[in-house]
């Protein structure tokens, strides 16, 4: 019906407002935006989730044109509740577009998912291990395509992204940030080494 | 072993099975659900004006599905209520119960917990959804073959 291209925007760390604060945001949205317009909202939400992806799996993410035109809409009283979000400490994701400069919030385009990683900025994150949140991202999206655009949906996907979250952190791949405004170790107090399976300790005799 | 409402409901050939006395001694009856809704009508009619308390558990893994109903008949000058405890079983495949709202109005919030936590659907409550649980969840949470999803919550925080 609609195309079938699947393309995700990320960036990484812009300079912007919120006292130099970094958020990271992802978009996962169809290019046929107007195509998605002229149908109804329930076809939108099985749209949405039935999307096939053609580019391969690895290949990193596609930036995707930001819309400096939007606008926040159906943010009024009358849609008050009614967005789908999960929102953990570190993944929000909303079936929404959110501008990453003017925090624009337009709930017309529910075609879109929008990942906030680590909007506290508890964990120091580089391009690259922000990738790899991404690519997981687009493999659980891909993973439960099919499925009703729910809060419940939407809750499995970022709490599998909290999961791989912590599997990074424990791996060594990504670490505290000590100058975070909150320093509680939400995911486990810092270690020397988290995942040490394969590593010997050095101060063990061995015959 | 009968009590005096299971003789009552013999002589008006109303179908039911006696299960015994709880440590109260209070009378518990098991009604069939397809019987449950005349016998509430014949209940309420006889004087049974107030619904003490509406549950439902998971009898065993893989086995029915029960909704308690507790009765007791308010009069003036009585200090000691008759009062009643039915027990309607439903299967797990298709559990159906009538529900009791328009006899006793306060199974409105009671029926919807047990709708909500076992999945037991009450015929003709009028807004029958999830009380608890977040609307869109998914599976019932107080059942025994129940597996709670992996989520990422806050006291996942050491």
């Amino acid at each position: 019906m609609a195309s079938t291209s699947f393309s995700i925007l990320g960036w990484v760390g812009g300079k912007r407002g919120l006292g130099g604060r970094k958020m990271n945001s992802i978009s996962a949205q169809q290019t046929d935006v107007q195509q998605q317009s002229q149908v109804n909202i329930q076809q939108q939400e099985e749209e949405k989730e039935k999307v096939t992806v053609k580019q391969p799996q690895k290949q990193p993410p596609q930036t995707q044109p930001r819309q400096p035109m939007a606008k926040s809409k159906n943010m009024s009283v009358e849609y008050g509740g009614q967005w789908f979000s999960s929102v953990t400490r570190h993944v929000r994701i909303y079936a929404a577009y959110i501008d990453p400069v003017t925090h624009a919030f337009d709930q017309t385009q529910m075609d879109k998912l929008t990942l906030l990683l680590d909007p506290t900025n508890e964990f120091v994150w580089t391009s690259e291990t922000c990738n790899k949140v991404y690519a997981y991202f687009q493999e659980l999206v891909d993973h439960y395509e099919g499925a009703p655009l729910a809060e419940y949906t939407l809750r499995l996907i970022g709490s599998d992204i909290e999961h791989y979250i912590r599997k990074l952190l424990y791996d060594g791949e990504i670490k505290y940030n000590m100058n975070a405004r909150t320093l509680n170790f939400s995911m486990g107090k810092p270690r020397v080494i988290f995942n040490n399976n394969d590593r010997e300790v050095q101060d063990v005799q061995k015959d | 072993m009968q009590g005096r409402l299971s003789a009552w409901l013999v002589k008006r050939r109303l179908v039911h099975r006696s299960l015994g006395f709880d440590y109260q001694g209070i009378e518990t009856l098991q009604i069939k659900p397809e019987d449950w809704h005349s016998i509430a009508v014949i209940l309420y009619v006889y004087g049974y004006n107030y619904l003490r308390s509406q549950c439902a558990y998971d009898v065993a893994p893989g086995g029915l599905l029960a909704s308690v109903y507790h009765l007791t008949r308010i009069q003036y000058g009585v200090d000691q209520p008759e009062e009643v405890c039915i027990k309607v079983f439903a299967p797990r495949r298709n559990p159906r119960t009538p529900s009791v709202f328009w006899i006793w109005k306060s199974a409105d919030f009671q029926e919807r917990e047990s709708y909500d936590m076992l999945g037991i659907s009450y015929d003709n409550h009028p807004r029958l959804k999830r009380i608890l649980m977040p609307e869109s969840w998914i599976g019932w949470p107080l059942r025994k073959d129940y597996i709670a999803p992996n989520f990422y919550e806050i006291q996942d925080a050491h």
